[in-house]
């Protein structure tokens, strides 16, 4: 397998390897070629135009920041977003830290537990999830949205962090524990320093579920507009009757883009977790 | 010394716990009472409000809490008779004569791939293998398909989907399951053995290119609207094969049954290998090189090469991930939705040929708001994911360790 492919070999694999890159570009280039097509045609009748650009305008991305409410919908999504990312962190951290750290009676029960809840998908989740919300007087507010992904995330965040604090190896707190420290002087000045990147990328994790979220936001925040995540407000404008795809396409660009650059940033960091995340699905 | 063991300690570890308890407690664990409550009951479009004039209702229920609770022209909602209706009512299609004929005749089909599995295992121990592995599991499938064909496969498959809606959208989505896991792992690990190779240029710029895809999935609905564009009438796709065949008539592939149902496996495809390319390539890397060039003194070819040592010492990685992949297709949601919505459907009433698992409950929410059957719909689902996830634990050690 290490030996020099043979020259048809090699051939082959550069044309497996780049045909698989085009059709993995290819969505993403559409979408931009389609963003800067002027009015609402989303095709062009000839061919060329499908993959190369004949035409450019920065017309739809005008029309999409001005006239819609899509700027609205991007602050809706990142304060939705970040909050349940916070809070996921850092109502999970303390906890996680006690599960890989102590033991005691419960602690193999309380880890089954959060499998189970991590196999509940949101969706089913949804009749009592909105029923509650609306008893505290939350439908239809970002507050509820928020508490309704912390449903899952909380969990995912915990079990994240548990295994990261398993592999930060213990002899760091025990030399702390000699030293005279406590449990919390120890999680404060030791552990939660160490785990700070896993932090960040549990962070993130929060940030891109609640930012791609579509079902729950789609029923828990129907009405206004104003209140409405990106992707509930974008999914609405594809399905309009005279649907401007131009612009629609401009706003995919411009939710995608960000997302995908971010994680090839810090891919190595994020597969880790995608392959837990897994579990959650 | 303070807090790490002693009566202290127990005070320590409730003071770390409880944050993240009552967090998990009051957004996961309470909707999850509350769901099962609600699933012994009829409530629906009809009877949405509860009675808090009865004990039960004032503890389970949110809206009993807090100021009046809301009260409408219908009749409050109450427990079924009998209290499982709900389970029965999802499930009876299961246990009806023709339906378990069905069920029996489709797991009759698995069997040559069973006597496949035990031959093998028996050869295993052998020295010397009078055959070699693949030639039993080919023989296993042939026989398989040719059992599937004796029987009558389809025939019974139909049969089975004629039992239920619930059921029907299960047998569906697992059917769904099987064709992909096959696609995803053969072109993830096909790219795995590609980047692989040491004397390949360009190859991290490839994989960071090849993984934009799986980058994608995070906003899948996003994503998945403008795929839904290469499949409409004057789509990328129709464009081409126009441009390529003459008198050609464009198709609208997302109205045909069986071309949505292929276009949900591709378009997943497209979502998935990279996670899978990815696992591989991580798998393949860490197997030893000596074992190759041991081989090469064999004289084992390219192929002998892959199959007794790639694909056995790949195992331990590609387990893991195919279970915790079928768990994630098995619950497939956004691509379906911006995709097909479910569609298309043969007749009013009935669910459509995409309409998975999940969008079935996203749709029944909405549509009949029957909230007790869905309840009951939740609970099933829940315990099978529940338990697959285990078994898949179990299976991929994956938690070993964790849970030590």
């Amino acid at each position: 397998m290490n030996r020099p492919p043979a020259l048809g070999a090699k051939i082959l694999m550069y044309a497996i390897l780049v045909t698989m890159s085009l059709i993995a570009l290819y969505p993403i280039w559409f979408a931009i070629l389609a963003s800067g097509r002027s009015g609402g045609r989303l095709y062009t009748l000839n061919l060329p135009g499908m993959f190369i650009p004949t035409e450019w305008t920065w017309e739809n991305y005008q029309t999409l920041l001005n006239n819609t409410p899509f700027l609205t919908w991007l602050k809706n999504s990142l304060m939705v977003a970040s909050l349940t990312s916070v809070f996921s962190v850092s109502l999970g951290t303390t906890g996680a830290f006690a599960f890989s750290r102590f033991k005691f009676r419960g602690r193999e029960a309380g880890l089954i537990l959060f499998l189970a809840i991590q196999a509940f998908p949101g969706i089913l989740a949804l009749v009592p999830i909105a029923q509650i919300l609306s008893a505290l007087g939350l439908y239809r507010s970002h507050w509820g949205l928020i508490m309704a992904y912390m449903a899952g995330q909380l969990v995912f965040a915990t079990w994240m962090l548990k295994g990261y604090f398993d592999t930060i190896p213990i002899d760091l707190e025990e030399s702390a524990m000699i030293d005279g420290c406590g449990p919390v002087q120890s999680f404060i000045h030791v552990a939660l320093p160490l785990a700070r990147p896993q932090l960040a990328v549990t962070a993130l994790f929060g940030f891109m579920a609640g930012w791609g979220e579509f079902f729950l936001a789609n029923i828990l925040i129907p009405a206004p507009d104003a209140k409405k995540t990106v992707m509930v407000g974008m999914y609405q404008m594809a399905a309009e009757v005279n649907i401007p795809w131009g612009r629609f396409a401009a706003g995919a660009v411009m939710v995608i883009m960000p997302i995908v650059l971010i994680f090839l940033w810090l891919q190595r960091y994020l597969e880790s977790g995608l392959t837990v995340g897994g579990v959650k699905g | 010394m303070v807090g790490w063991s002693g009566r202290r300690k127990t005070l320590t570890i409730l003071m770390f716990i409880a944050p993240t308890l009552l967090g998990i407690l009051v957004f996961s664990i309470y909707p999850l009472v509350l769901n099962t409550f609600i699933s012994l009951t009829n409530r629906g479009k009809f009877r949405p409000n509860p009675d808090c004039s009865s004990p039960i209702w004032n503890i389970v229920e949110p809206t009993c809490w807090l100021g009046e609770p809301p009260k409408g022209l219908a009749e409050p909602y109450a427990f079924n008779d009998p209290i499982l209706k709900n389970y029965t009512d999802l499930l009876g299609g299961l246990f009806t004569g023709a339906a378990l004929v069905a069920v029996a005749r489709l797991v009759l089909i698995l069997l040559p791939l069973w006597i496949a599995w035990y031959v093998n295992r028996r050869l295993d121990r052998q020295l010397t293998r009078p055959v070699s592995s693949g030639l039993i599991w080919l023989a296993g499938l042939v026989g398989a398909v040719l059992l599937g064909w004796l029987i009558n496969a389809p025939a019974a498959y139909s049969a089975l989907l004629k039992s239920g809606d619930f059921i029907m959208v299960n047998v569906r989505t697992v059917l769904y399951v099987l064709v992909c896991m096959p696609l995803f792992f053969v072109t993830g690990l096909v790219l795995a053995l590609i980047l692989h190779n040491q004397n390949l240029r360009g190859v991290p710029f490839f994989r960071v290119v090849l993984i934009i895809p799986w980058a994608a999935s995070t906003v899948a609905i996003m994503m998945t609207l403008i795929w839904q564009f290469f499949f409409r009438q004057q789509g990328t796709i129709n464009q081409l094969i126009g441009s390529a065949l003459n008198n050609y008539r464009p198709v609208t592939f997302l109205n045909s049954a069986g071309w949505a149902f292929a276009i949900v496996v591709l378009v997943n495809l497209w979502y998935t290998y990279g996670f899978f390319m990815v696992t591989l390539l991580g798998g393949l890397q860490s197997i030893p090189l000596d074992m190759y060039e041991a081989a090469e003194v064999d004289g084992a070819n390219w192929w002998k090469q892959l199959t007794s040592i790639t694909l056995p010492l790949l195992r331990p990685v590609a387990m893991p991930v195919i279970v915790l992949s079928s768990l994630t297709t098995y619950k497939i949601d956004a691509i379906v939705w911006a995709l097909t919505q479910g569609g298309p459907i043969a007749g009013a009433g009935t669910p459509g040929a995409t309409e998975f698992v999940m969008v079935h409950a996203y749709k029944q929410i909405f549509q009949t708001q029957a909230f007790g059957r869905m309840g009951a719909f939740a609970v099933i689902l829940f315990i099978a994911l529940f338990a697959a996830t285990l078994y898949s634990l179990r299976l991929t050690q994956i938690t070993k360790g964790a849970t030590e």
